[in-house]
């Protein structure tokens, strides 16, 4: 009788995550029809990169052509310019666009796309602590863990949006996100896991949306 | 006598088994088998022709020193394609040579061999950072039609990948390596007028081939 709902617990027990959200806004967004967003993240940091699928999930969040906006994939931007946003050539300031845009080619693809935004989205996730120990034996009579064991993760995302056209900052975003999971291990493993990352892509492209399209913020 | 032959067969068998594993447990094999973008941009008026050895196009890199763990990675096929398609985007015309020096076509006004000269890569163990890491140098050489060097420079490429759950150490690297090679191509396309070597040649290509249309036009307007 009770067995539904224990699974149920299980899939639905996740570890606490706190995310806050800071914004710093230029000018309000003004997305057209056939406007488009593209979201890349940095990578020229050395002990650090901005996770690919933390790109992908910010992308996938504020995609949403019925409210006029349409995501450009990182992955299929990057490569129809290729080579003029890869790590080392992408450029860091809104002034560099200009030099950019003298390449025929790139101001033909990007007029094309219709890039109205560019999104640069620069942070990473850590483990920052983590404490406990679980061992487990595997016998003749079965198999089981016993122990408890605990990590704290902490996410620090900061997104810059570039108006494209204007060539000029529209504003920042930055999202710190921090949780803790704990797995308990009596016989199974518990994983309680804290989706800090998740929150914080989540957190930042529901702020993006009001970024891009204010009027969302008002009519939700 | 049956009896021990019997039991001798399953230990040996055991033994053998359990030595490949051991031995697989500590050799990794990445093939890396990528596929790059053209690059947008303007094509040098030039004719090219681009030599790739087969040293070259099946560059394996072995790691065998005796405090890191047995590897085996093989670039040739990524590379080979990666060097095809920016070098057959950058220029007017281009040919693949299968041999060189000899059978250069008439039309070839300058040959690219490119050569790898060292591979490097770290894992987050030894660095203590969650990213694998890898440097690839190529040795670059440009050639006039009769062989004689016209450029010789270096291009430097790294990729880095962070490490991801679920992921094997395998697949890291070769994602890695991946983002290094398009790295190497982002530096040969945008480096490649920056070489003061090549600088002049392309100058005086270019001056060659204005004074060429100039001498058309007054030969007609005579």
């Amino acid at each position: 009788m009770f067995k539904p709902f224990i699974i149920f617990a299980l899939i639905f027990l996740t570890g606490c995550t706190t995310v806050v959200i800071d914004e710093y806004r230029r000018s309000d967004g003004e997305l057209r029809a056939g406007d488009s967003v593209v979201i890349l993240g940095r990578r020229h940091s050395s002990d650090y990169e901005t996770e690919p699928d933390l790109i992908a999930c910010v992308g996938r969040e504020l995609h949403n052509p019925e409210m006029g906006v349409n995501i450009i994939p990182e992955k299929e931007f990057v490569d129809i310019m290729y080579p003029w946003f890869e790590p080392r050539t992408a450029p860091m300031h809104v002034r560099s666009l200009d030099r950019l845009m003298e390449n025929e080619g790139v101001r033909e693809r990007m007029e094309n796309y219709g890039v109205k935004y560019i999104v640069w989205i620069d942070g990473s996730t850590e483990t920052t602590a983590s404490a406990g120990s679980i061992s487990c034996t595997i016998s003749t009579g079965g198999a089981g863990c016993f122990g408890f064991g605990t990590w704290d993760k902490e996410s620090d995302y900061e997104a810059s949006v570039w108006d494209f056209r204007d060539r000029e900052l529209s504003g920042k975003l930055s999202a710190d996100a921090k949780g803790t999971s704990y797995m308990p291990a009596i016989v199974i493993p518990i994983p309680l896991i804290a989706r800090v990352q998740n929150n914080a892509c989540k957190g930042m492209a529901a702020q993006l949306q009001q970024f891009l399209v204010p009027a969302s913020g008002t009519s939700s | 006598m049956k009896y021990r032959i019997k039991a001798a067969l399953p230990l040996h068998f055991t033994a053998v088994v359990l030595f490949s594993l051991l031995v697989a447990a500590c050799s990794h094999t990445v093939r890396v088998e990528g596929k790059y973008p053209s690059p947008v941009g303007e094509q040098l008026p030039l004719s090219v022709g681009i030599y790739l050895s087969d040293d070259f196009r099946n560059y394996i890199y072995e790691e065998d020193s005796e405090d890191r763990e047995e590897w085996k990675i093989n670039t040739g096929r990524a590379q080979k394609n990666l060097f095809e398609t920016v070098l057959g985007s950058m220029f007017t015309n281009t040919v693949s040579l299968s041999e060189y020096p000899q059978k250069v076509p008439d039309n070839v006004e300058l040959v690219i061999v490119p050569e790898v000269r060292e591979l490097q890569f770290t894992m987050p163990r030894e660095t203590r950072v969650n990213i694998f890491e890898v440097w690839i140098k190529y040795d670059m050489n440009a050639y006039d039609p009769r062989g004689q060097q016209v450029a010789s420079w270096v291009i430097t490429a790294y990729g880095k990948t962070p490490t991801a759950f679920l992921k094997s150490q395998e697949q890291a690297l070769t994602q890695a390596i991946n983002i290094a090679l398009r790295d190497a191509g982002a530096t040969l396309y945008t480096g490649f007028e920056k070489v003061p070597e090549l600088q002049a040649f392309l100058s005086g290509k270019l001056r060659s081939a204005s004074l060429q249309e100039f001498k058309v036009k007054s030969s007609k307007a005579e």
